[in-house]
Parts: structure tokens; sequence; C-alpha cells
């Protein structure tokens, strides 16, 4: 309970900062709407039999590099002041700071994704369903930016921690997110086509969800900071006695 | 003994991989519908297994290096991310090929296909992040490994849930025993390959990790300064 | 001072690959006392803080804080960082900053000091409700010292908290420290400053060579401390010597 707790006081700390500023909405929801127009100009000749096949690619493309986006930026402002380490050493739950992070990423993702989902439905007629099925729509895009956020916050940390190449992280996130962006993408497409087995396949995202943030919190610690001097020592006396 | 286990495994490798294309080219039919270039499913298949479980050991040794700080661990998970790679090149290239023939389109982009080359990419994120990695990014480094392994059964069950073009998992399970003949030499053929190879580069790895320590206890003993303490 | 010390290293290592920076390093620090750390560039004192401090694990050693091995949650709660850079929001205010520590300290069970007094302490109260975005150099050092008293810790760990302050600022910065000590913190300060730490410190450590290689204490009564502790930094290689010598 200490750890949700401070979790959510980490993160309402961050949106609090991002209140005064707007920088990262701003920049993130205006990348949004540039992948847009862009993804418009490129498929507005799609016949309407095609588009049920590429609106759901454009959607999740879009959260994937807006995701990116929004991940690097978030860390390199705390790497920039440092504030991460702060934390790192503070009395705060080590998996506090990551599920605030993550839960900063999806309220960023989510926006961006009101303007992309807004956007497609004007662009593709075939995206009608998604104004049609609001609840189940809402329900896919959140299960889906959770999961991308699950996978990237772990990673977006443990490159500012270890001051490592901000180029390193597209080559960490594109890949390991994709499974989950795979889901979507099935997930989305029995959506547009009214396929029954739409609650099937987004409770499979939900599984992915689960998955990813199960084996992020756990690898949160270890991957930034290293097992601890006393549980270390503690394997090798058990290996010793062994 | 350790020594030579690598170089029995080549060895006995090369002692059945002749064994092995025989069976396969000369002793096994010819599947009536794919017909000859069905048999390039006697390598494809061995590796894309070899390829998943060296994702697995990767995964699990790179969990162990980060609970236990342990180095052997870590030689292990690079050398298996290492032959993930070879093994995954192996695999996206008979796999066309075969698709080639078969369905007339190398990359159908079905399921199957897709999660594979996305093992693939993760794997190569971790050599990149091995190599382009600042200190301490060995730790996330086998965090990703640990993600790449989870998405092993990804793959597996890939086929069955999104009813792709891909043959389905229990190809290998109907096929007639005359075949499984053919695919059991072929899989411990490259099974020992790859095997010798990772103990191979372990080793390497771990002799690096020797070097870097007599370096560091050498430079130890000769860098003692003369302590001087001053109280009035 | 109590006997037994409050932080020990034993032994104390750390290597990246081939490099070694800590070559088996062995430093007591006790309650009630501030211990200076100089060494040269790149002679592996921040290293050592974050060793202590837990955000990096040591190739070898050990290092023991009020008797456990550990740094969980529990452990941090008892001691504070200072780095040399500020670790504070720019889009917060100072109360803010020092609010969201405060907070995260309760929730882990801990005690705070109050907020605006311990701002007064360190001359920012007139600065409270600015955004630390705003602040100089010398003021959010102010600030991430503020931070790290709020919870009276046991330990205090800074790194070269005297670099951005004018004359005043490290009058100010000695007379905190020197209340912490008495009030029975152990203190470890990293500076290149000499003047500052002769000033304030009870003892001065040279870091060489990935060892402590020198130690100073101040005698009772002795008048030859700044002097003891130049000769120690003298020691240092000159620049672009080796470090590591």
């Amino acid at each position: 309970m200490v750890a949700l707790r401070q979790a959510w006081l980490l993160a309402v700390n961050d949106l609090r900062q991002e209140a005064r500023d707007l920088e990262l909405v701003l920049t993130s929801t205006f990348f949004s709407l540039v992948v847009l127009i862009m993804l418009g100009m490129s498929f507005s000749a799609l016949g309407i039999s095609a588009q049920p096949l590429a609106v759901p690619g454009m959607l999740w493309l879009s959260v994937a590099f807006v995701g990116a986006l929004t991940l690097g930026r978030i860390f390199t402002r705390e790497r920039e002041f440092d504030t991460l380490r702060a934390l790192l050493v503070a009395p705060v739950e080590r998996v506090s700071i990551y599920l605030a992070k993550a839960f900063v990423t999806i309220v960023i993702l989510l926006g961006c994704c009101l303007i992309t989902v807004l956007g497609l439905t004007l662009l593709f007629p075939a995206a009608q369903p998604f104004a049609e099925r609001p609840l189940e729509t809402f329900a896919l895009v959140l299960m889906g930016c959770t999961a991308y956020a699950g996978v990237g916050t772990l990673f977006a940390a443990g490159l500012a921690s270890s001051s490592g190449k901000n180029v390193l992280l597209s080559v960490i996130l594109y890949p390991l997110t994709m499974p989950s962006l795979l889901f979507a993408l099935v997930a989305t497409r029995s959506l547009l086509e009214g396929h029954e087995s739409f609650l099937t396949y987004l409770g499979q995202l939900t599984a992915t969800n689960v998955i990813a943030f199960v084996v992020g919190a756990w690898l949160f610690e270890p991957v930034l900071v290293g097992v601890p001097q006393q549980r270390r020592g503690a394997a090798r006396a058990a290996r010793r006695r062994r | 003994m350790k020594k030579i286990l690598p170089l029995a495994f080549l060895g006995a490798a090369a002692l059945i991989f002749p064994v092995s294309v025989k069976t396969i080219f000369l002793d096994t039919p010819i599947e009536k519908q794919m017909g000859t270039v069905q048999k390039i499913f006697y390598f494809h298949v061995p590796l894309a297994w070899i390829m998943m479980l060296l994702a697995v050991v990767c995964g699990v040794a790179a969990g162990i290096q980060l609970r236990r700080d342990s180095k052997r661990a870590e030689a292990i998970s690079i050398a298996a991310a290492e032959l993930v790679l070879v093994t995954g090149l192996g695999v996206l290239i008979t796999g066309p090929i075969w698709g080639h023939a078969t369905w007339g389109k190398p990359w159908t982009w079905d399921a199957r296909q897709v999660s594979t080359g996305l093992l693939w990419l993760v794997f190569a994120a971790y050599v990149l992040v091995r190599h382009y990695g600042a200190a301490g990014s060995e730790r996330l480094a086998a965090g990703l490994a640990i993600f790449g392994a989870i998405d092993v059964p990804v793959i597996y069950y890939a086929v069955k849930v999104w009813k792709t073009t891909h043959p389905s998992n229990d190809v290998a399970g109907s096929l007639p025993s005359s075949m499984w003949a053919a695919l059991w030499p072929a899989l411990i053929a490259l099974l020992l390959t790859s095997l010798a190879l990772l103990i191979i580069r372990v080793r390497q790895e771990l002799t690096d990790v020797t070097l870097d320590e007599a370096w560091i206890a050498l430079d130890d003993a000769g860098a003692q300064p003369a302590p001087v303490s001053g109280d009035a | 001072m109590s006997e037994a010390a409050l932080l020990e290293l034993r032994g104390i290592g750390k290597h990246f690959g081939r490099l070694a920076v800590l070559r088996g390093l062995d430093l007591d620090l006790h309650s009630g006392e501030i211990v200076g750390l100089i060494g040269a560039n790149g002679a592996g004192k921040s290293t050592l803080l974050s060793i202590i401090a837990g955000l990096m694990p040591p190739s070898r050693g050990q290092r023991t804080f009020a008797g456990s091995e550990g740094v969980g949650r529990d452990e941090r709660a008892r001691f504070a960082v200072v780095s040399h850079t500020a670790q504070t929001y720019p889009r917060l205010t100072a109360l803010e900053n020092l609010e969201l520590f405060a907070k995260l300290r309760a929730q882990a069970g801990g005690h705070n000091e109050a907020l605006r007094p311990t701002l007064d302490r360190l001359g920012l109260g007139y600065a409270a409700d600015r955004q630390a975005g705003t602040f100089s150099r010398g003021m959010l050092q102010r600030l991430a010292l503020a931070r790290a008293l709020l919870g009276r810790p046991e330990m205090l760990l800074l790194d070269e908290p005297f670099t951005a302050l004018d004359r005043p600022g490290r009058t100010l910065l000695a007379t905190v420290l020197a209340q912490e000590r008495d009030r029975g913190a152990a203190i470890l300060l990293i500076s290149h400053d000499l003047e500052a730490l002769v000033s304030v410190a009870d003892r001065v450590v040279l870091l060489e060579g990935g060892v402590i290689a020198g130690d100073v204490a101040r005698a009772p009564g002795g008048d030859t401390f700044a002097e003891r502790v130049r000769s120690l930094a003298g020691r240092m290689p000159a620049v672009g010597a080796e470090a590591h010598a």
C-alpha cells in the first residue's frame, strides 16, 4: 500500500508540473497531429475495403511513435535535473517510481490517442466504428497504451539512470512493444469489422498488460540500481550451505 | 574434460550431419503437396526450435545474472543472445524460401513470421545495448533478454490464436514416422553445433572476465600508496 | 562521538571493466563527526558516494550502515544525500519540492521537520513560493540541503556543497553542518575547498589510488589541523598526472 500511495503522489507531482507549462502535452499532441496528417496524406487514396486493414496500423503506429517521444522526454527531463537519482536515494519504493512514470505516460498517450482516433474517424469512413462504439474504443486504446507504457517505462528509466544514449531507447522500445501492439492491432481490426471475437482479443491484450507490469515492476529495481548487497550475500550463503 | 566438450559436440555433429542429409534427401519420401522444397522443413523447424530454446536460456540466464550478479550467467546470456541472432537468421532465410515455394510469397506477414522476426529484433537490440550501452547497461540488456524470453510463448501460440496462413503448430505432430526419422538427426546435428558454439562463446566471455579480474588484481597489488595518518 | 561506527566500509572495491576506481577501501564514519573527503578528479569520490548511498553495488567489499548491509526503504529513510547537482524540480516551488519529499517520507513512516522553518534555516524563507527553476545555483544547493535535513538524517552525504555558494552561503552551510554534527549526525563531505573543510571538518581523509591514503584528525587544543590538511592535499597528483599512480 505504501508503494501505491507513493506512486500516486509521484504521478500527481509529475502531472502538476506538466500542468504548469504543458510542454509534454503540447509537443506530444502536436506530434500526433503531424503523424495523423502524414498518414492521411499517404493513405487518402485507400479504397473503403482496404481501410479496415490499414486504420488499425495507423492508430498503433502513431502510438508507437508518440510513445517513444513521450517516454524519451519524460526521462530526459529526469536526467537533465538528476531528479531520478534523488528519488532512488529517498525512502521511496522503487516500484512506485515505475508505476508513477507509467501512469503519466498512459495519461499523455491517451490524450494523443484522442486526437488520433478522432482524426482517423474524420479521415477514413471505415474508422466510423470508433465513434459508434466509444466505450469499446476507449477500453481498447487504454489497454494498448497501458501495455506500451508498462514495457517502455522500465527501459526508458534504465537508460536514464545509466546515462545511456537516447538512440538506444528506440532500438529497445520498438521491438519490445510490438507484440503488445500486435495484439492491439488485431483487436482494433476486429472492432472495425464488428467481429464477435473483439472481447477475446481485448482480453488477450489485457493479459499482455498484466505480464508487462508484473515483469516491469519486478525488474525495475534490479535494472536501475542492481540487487542490494544484502540479498546477494544471502544468495551466496545459501549456495555455500548447499 | 570441459575443454574437449565443444569439440566433442562439433565432432558428433560433423558425423551426424551427413547421415541427416542422406536421410532427408535420399531416404525420406517427397511430400505430396509441397514437393522437394518441403525438405527445407528439416532445417527450418529445428532452427526455429533451437532459436526459441536459446531465447529462453538467454532470458533465464539474464534473470540469474540480475538476481545474483553472476558473471557466469551473464556470459551464458550474451552467448545465447548472439546464437539467437544466428539461428534466427537461419529461420528467417529458410522460412521465406519454403514460403515462396509453398504459398507463392516469401513473406506473408502472418503472426508466426512476424513474431519470429520480432524475437530476432529484440535480441538484436540486446546485442546493440551490450555493445553501445554505458556502464550499468548490462542490467538493462538483461531486462531486455527477460522480456524477449517471455515473447517466446507468444510465438508458439500465435498460430493458434490468430489462424494464420502458417502451417499449424501441429504440423510436427502429424508427420508420418519416416519424416520424423529425418527430423531427429537434423535437430540433433544443429543442436550439438549450437551447444558447441554456445560453450565456446561462454568460455570466451568468462576468459575476458578473468583477464579483467587479473588486471585489477595486478593493479591493486602495485598501486597501494603508503598510508599516512596525522594526529597532532 | 559514539564508539561504534555508524557507517563501516570494509574492503570496498569497484571496477568498470578493467578500470579499477576503488581498490579495497576501508572507512568508518561515526555519529557526531564531520569527515571531509578529498581526492584528485577521477579518484572515485563520487563513485564512493554512490556506493554508500546504495545507488551502485560495490564490486567487492562490505558496506554496513547502522549494523545493516541493506539499502532498502527503511535504511534510506535514515540518511540523506546532497549531490553536486541540485536534483530539484524546476517547475515546483521551493516549498513544493520539500513537500513532495516530506510526504514521501511520511508515507514510508518517517518523521519530518516543519517545512518553512527548514527553509528559513537555510536562508530561503523569502523564496519559499518561488519556482525552483528561478533559483541561482547557490540557492538550489541550499534547497537540496533543506530537503536533506527534513528527515533529521542520521547520516548526511554531501558532494561538493560549497562549490556554488558565496561567502555568506558558505558560512551558513558551515554553521548548519556544525549544528547537525552536534545533534549527532554523521557527515561525509566531499569537497575541493580546503578552507571550508578546515573550518568545519573533524577529520579529513584523502582518497588516492582507490584507497584511503591519508587521514588527519583535528586534535583538541592543537592548531596544526589546517597545515596538516594542506599537507595531505599536497599529496594529490598534479593535473595531467595519472590519478591512480
